[in-house]
């Protein structure tokens, strides 16, 4: 069970004896020191990659082998969903045999445009959470890679084991769109033998490069680690205009929600009414009965009469405020540098 | 070969197809085969796990085949534990089978290629495991055998990635009889992944071989460094060749000629037309 980010010999002696005390470590610590931090392995990152990838524009998930090590939760391998549960614990078994660590710390999931604020998440991570700790979010763009990690916050997890989220419970949890997760920072870290890997990448001149389609499945495939410059694409529009269109799908289930509330709100009032009023008509009765020496008639009855309207989850429109704060990030985000490149083009176009 | 040092095995092509052993090889023509990164890395990983008295390890090599099986990508792999004496050698082939079963369920185009092993020597052994791994991939492909020294013991230090495909020897094919015959290999990884690679590999400077990620001002940023520092060399380049320091290349020159020419030109008013559109399209966020 070798965490190779603690493992300092490299080949010659077995990994396994090294670490052994790290191990036992962890293992005793797990829980006792909060995660702060989240650590992948190169490996994990191509992986998810190349499974989202395989599977865009749908998205997938999988899960995330490792452990976690003073605060710092280490990734060191992970593997795809297909489906049954059955998969996993085969697969679980498999990885064991082969000195994986086969301790489950999470799970990933890809995103398109960073949609991922979602019921089905919601509950996914929440039984992830019970026991494990941690979530991962991946959003790959254009250009640049964007990994996440997530985990829900105490307070979340509070309200989320009532299960109730009326106004009442979010204001006790103190609980806002803002954290529902928090999210922790990840570093990526190789091992002695993969930094080898990838100076021998670098390394090869001797071969002129490859590059150009590959002709199996008409996907572009490009040669050895080649300077990248696909930052500088001018191509604005797609992922604005995306974005905003989920921005305001959002937007509209907000108010819809908004009006949900608003008739609920509304519902109530008109009971409370109706009671006031039969509670009204039942004390004017009484006094009525009083005067005439009759017995009183009891005053419980009418509030039993009346049954005001559950309040409606809040647990929606919480989640879609978080949505709508990510899409006004990213769009945020990504509008620094597109100004930096059209400005740059403005100066490649003075004469 | 692209991530080793230049070899002087000769790169043969493949020997007349010996029907009488039962043995049929495709295309006697040019064969490739690429390899992706994330291979690579997972070969290390597994390496990096072995057992303690474990000098090598291997695996099975997942990939795609083009039609006329020239082309060959190997994509994905896993570990399967063997073991090894001075006798003999067991690999377990169970495990080899479930494993497969498993990768097939989340992607089924990929299909059994090859197998690797760490350790840049070719035994006896090889040519045992490379019998039982022509037997697992489709007829009339042949499968691949991919070592990578992991040893770093060659002069270069590199991490050696070579490829083999057998081919039966002596008069009666026996299975721990068969001569490997070096195919060309290179690396090829998608779009998608360069962006995770291009991420890994700004770790592998580092001291402490680990990196966080960025983001996509200061990955702008970065990228408009590497293009200045670029026109800087191009542009010193041409200065000497103009003050005759150095002599011109007319390759150079071309390559030039070239890139300026794509530069768009867009009338002033045009242009001014499309700025103000997609800076109106990029502010209100």
């Amino acid at each position: 069970m070798a965490t190779n980010g603690t493992s300092t010999t490299i080949t010659k002696e077995s990994p396994s004896n090294v670490n052994v005390t790290n191990v036992t470590a962890a293992l005793d610590i797990e829980g006792n020191v909060p995660l702060e931090s989240v650590q992948l392995d190169g490996l994990v990152i191509l992986k998810i990659i190349k499974h989202c990838r395989e599977f865009f524009p749908n998205t997938v998930t999988g899960q995330l082998l490792g452990l976690d090590v003073n605060g710092v939760l280490e990734v060191t391998n992970c593997f795809p969903f297909p489906g049954p549960t059955k998969y996993q614990v085969d697969m679980m078994r498999c990885l064991r045999e082969v000195n994986v660590d086969h301790n489950t710390v999470g799970w990933y999931q890809s995103t398109y445009l960073g949609s991922f604020v979602t019921h089905k998440l919601i509950e996914t991570q929440y039984n992830y959470q019970q026991t494990f700790n941690n979530k991962n979010v991946s959003r790959s763009t254009h250009g640049n890679l964007s990994l996440r990690a997530f985990r829900f916050t105490q307070a979340f997890m509070d309200a989320q084991r009532e299960n109730k989220f009326t106004s009442e419970s979010l204001l006790k949890n103190k609980l806002t769109f803002s954290n529902i997760f928090e999210e922790l920072p990840i570093t990526i870290k190789n091992s002695h033998l993969i930094t080898a890997l990838l100076h021998s990448l670098d390394d090869f001149e001797n071969v002129i490069p490859q590059g150009g389609i590959s002709t199996l499945d008409k996907e572009t495939v490009t040669g050895p680690l080649t300077p990248n410059f696909d930052t500088l694409e001018l191509s604005l529009d797609p992922y604005i205009e995306k974005n905003l269109e989920f921005l305001l799908e959002a937007i509209d289930e907000h108010g819809q929600e908004q009006s949900n509330f608003a008739f609920w709100q509304r519902s109530v009032t008109r009971e409370q009414t109706k009671l006031q009023t039969a509670l009204q008509k039942r004390k004017q009765e009484n006094v009525h009965r009083l005067a005439a020496g009759q017995e009183l008639l009891p005053e419980e009855e009418i509030t039993k009469l009346f049954k005001l309207p559950p309040e409606p989850s809040r647990l929606d429109s919480l989640l879609i405020t978080a949505q709508i704060n990510n899409y006004c990030k990213q769009l945020n985000q990504y509008s620094g540098p597109t100004l930096g490149k059209l400005f740059m083009s403005g100066e490649l176009q003075k004469p | 070969m692209p991530i080793d040092a230049a070899t002087s095995a000769l790169n043969l092509s493949f020997p007349p197809t010996a029907a009488a052993t039962g043995f049929v090889i495709p295309q006697s023509r040019s064969f490739t085969v690429s390899v992706n990164p994330v291979v690579l890395f997972s070969i290390l990983d597994h390496y990096l796990r072995r057992q303690e008295n474990q000098h090598r390890v291997i695996g099975t090599l997942l990939g795609v085949r083009s039609e006329d099986g020239s082309e060959v990508e190997v994509r994905n792999c896993f570990p399967v534990p063997h073991d090894e004496t001075q006798n003999q050698v067991a690999v377990d082939m169970e495990y080899h089978g479930s494993m497969f079963e498993l990768h097939k369920k989340v992607n089924a185009k990929e299909v059994i290629v090859g197998w690797y092993a760490t350790g840049a020597n070719l035994n006896q052994w090889n040519a045992l495991i490379q019998d039982f791994y022509s037997k697992e991939v489709l007829p009339p492909f042949q499968a691949i055998h991919l070592t990578m020294d992991t040893d770093l013991k060659n002069e270069e230090k590199l991490l050696g990635v070579k490829t083999y495909v057998s081919a039966p020897i002596g008069t009666s094919a026996k299975p721990e009889n068969c001569l490997f015959l070096p195919v060309p290999c290179d690396i090829k990884y998608f779009d998608a992944e360069r962006s995770g690679l291009d991420l890994l590999a700004s770790a592998k400077d580092q001291p402490d071989r680990s990196t966080t990620l960025i983001s996509d001002m200061d990955n702008l940023e970065k990228t408009i460094l590497a293009v200045q520092e670029m026109l800087d060399r191009i542009s010193d380049y041409v200065n000497k060749v103009l003050n005759g320091t150095i002599p011109e290349n007319n390759n150079i020159g071309r390559f030039l000629m070239d890139t300026i020419s794509v530069v768009p030109k867009i009338e002033k008013l045009e242009f001014e037309k499309m700025f103000n559109r997609f800076i109106n399209g990029g502010l209100p966020c």
